[in-house]
């Protein structure tokens, strides 16, 4: 693989807070690779920094010891306004601002055209002559996929989804799913997915992260870390007995 | 009707035993806080009476200035109680009174709409400091609250590449709006619903109410000066805790 390809490094990333029992490391010593163009899922039990790594990525969250590199640079370096633009965020829970469907799309650059308004409503499969409507009257599935077209304005290199389909049904939630791979394949886009589910890990079909207790257990493709883990907390997560 | 004296004070006691009287035929549980707050009230106005006699009697630029930064200090420590439990918020506080207070007491120096005497500096300073005392504990309680409140979309404006400043814009409006509410129904109300303090003060004391007018305009105009900068100001020094240099939103203020 070429250094080209890699979009996004983390080299011995970690990541301390203050709790009030004390000093508590959240992201522990994480190094990885992220290709174009790719789709990444990192799983783990709850608490095990899956969130708080995507915030590191694009620094919603203080660097703590070790660097994050986006296109061969530290982020130390970007500007962090521009480097969310380049690395996007999709919350767990959608917040949308007033008023409209397009208001919201727009927030993200104000540069837009109304063409290119309508490309990005087209790509997250919402009907053009809905861009005027009220985000009141919006489910929760269509929010999420109105914040996801407000994250492609800016035209980000990688778009970090964290749990993005947590508060959906089943049908929903396969709905985004697909989305997300077209997205990707379509923008030359690097998706990485923070998910609880394997099955979902699995349907996304990228290579999969294993993290628990802020570390990076392992990772491969879905075939290996979830039919064949190689570490005994691998298995021991897909056994249930992690919590 | 001439100056009162200590006896018109006792007689006035009077209206304290209706309330206390009201109040126990109705059982409400305040007929303690009643005799207390009265009683309070006659040792701390009776000292002040006392303290201001002697201050004017000086004349000391000194002691006026210790009694402004008493004034202020005592203010800031007030404000900074009722600011929703924020770290650091008895020096936002004092910063903030101490800007809107000085600003406004200095540009009436300046512009010689009063002399620097005691019996002209303390009085006003007072109403200064006690209204900039309410309007930073107002603005910043309630910008700590929608902060606090509005994690989610203040974190999607930053993570769509938005500045701090932009992110928290519309809350900052809405404390420094809030801080200034008070005033701003006052002026809207001033003269129909109620005739205010000085106005008052100065007609019982047997002024012409015109000239009890002026100065009640210049009473109000002042408060409005101290009132809009200790807003802006505590506001804007509260939104710098909030947020770090690399436009981060802190867990923990």
């Amino acid at each position: 693989m070429t250094t080209e390809s890699v979009v996004l490094r983390a080299d011995r990333l970690t990541r301390t807070v203050e709790t009030p029992s004390g000093r508590k490391s959240i992201v522990v010593n994480f190094s990885f690779e992220f290709q174009r163009g790719a789709i990444y899922s990192i799983i783990g039990p709850s608490g095990a920094g899956k969130s708080s790594l995507l915030r590191l990525f694009n620094r919603l969250d203080p660097l703590g010891e070790g660097e994050v590199f986006f296109n061969g640079n530290s982020t130390r370096e970007i500007d962090p306004c521009k480097l969310r633009c380049c690395v996007g965020y999709l919350f767990q829970t959608a917040h949308l601002f007033p008023e409209t469907i397009e208001d919201n799309i727009r927030y993200s650059s104000g540069k837009l055209s109304s063409e290119e308004i309508a490309e990005l409503a087209d790509a997250v499969e919402i009907k053009r002559d809905r861009l005027s409507e009220s985000i009141k009257n919006l489910s929760v599935g269509e929010g999420q996929r109105v914040a996801l077209a407000r994250l492609l304005a800016t035209r980000p290199a990688i778009a970090l989804l964290d749990e993005p389909t947590s508060a959906l049904d089943p049908g929903r939630t396969q709905a985004i799913e697909r989305l997300v791979k077209k997205i990707v394949a379509e923008r030359r886009l690097t998706a990485i997915v923070v998910s609880h589910d394997t099955h979902q890990a699995r349907r996304l079909g990228g290579d999969i992260l294993l993290m628990v207790d802020g570390r990076l257990v392992e990772s491969g493709p879905p075939e290996q870390l979830l039919d064949n883990p190689a570490t005994e907390l691998g298995q021991k997560f897909l056994r249930g007995e992690l919590r | 009707m001439t100056s009162p004296g200590l006896q018109e004070v006792l007689i006035s006691l009077a209206l304290v035993a209706i309330a206390i009287a009201v109040t126990r035929y109705w059982k409400l549980p305040v007929v303690k806080d009643m005799a207390v707050g009265s009683v309070r009230a006659f040792i701390q106005l009776i000292a002040v009476g006392y303290a201001l006699h002697f201050i004017f009697d000086l004349e000391n630029p000194w002691l006026i200035h210790l009694a402004i930064a008493i004034m202020v200090t005592v203010g800031a420590h007030a404000s900074a109680s009722r600011m929703n439990g924020l770290k650091g918020a008895f020096p936002l506080a004092l910063v903030s009174i101490m800007i809107g207070s000085m600003t406004t007491l200095g540009s009436m120096l300046a512009l010689q709409i009063i002399n620097f005497e005691a019996r002209y500096i303390i009085p006003l300073a007072g109403m200064i400091i006690g209204n900039s005392m309410n309007v930073s504990a107002l603005a910043v309680d309630r910008l700590t609250s929608d902060i606090r409140g509005n994690r989610l979309a203040i974190e999607t404006s930053l993570a769509l590449g938005k500045s701090w400043r932009v992110a928290v814009l519309d809350f900052q409006k809405a404390a420094a709006r809030a801080g200034m509410m008070s005033i701003l129904n006052f002026m809207k109300t001033v003269g129909i619903v109620a005739l205010p303090g000085a106005m008052t003060g100065m007609i019982l004391g047997g002024a012409e109410p015109l000239d009890a007018v002026y100065l009640q305009l210049i009473v109000a105009y002042m408060l409005l000066a101290a009132n809009a900068i200790t807003s802006v100001v505590a506001v804007e020094l509260t939104v710098w805790k909030f947020f770090t240099k690399n436009h981060q939103l802190k867990r923990e203020v």
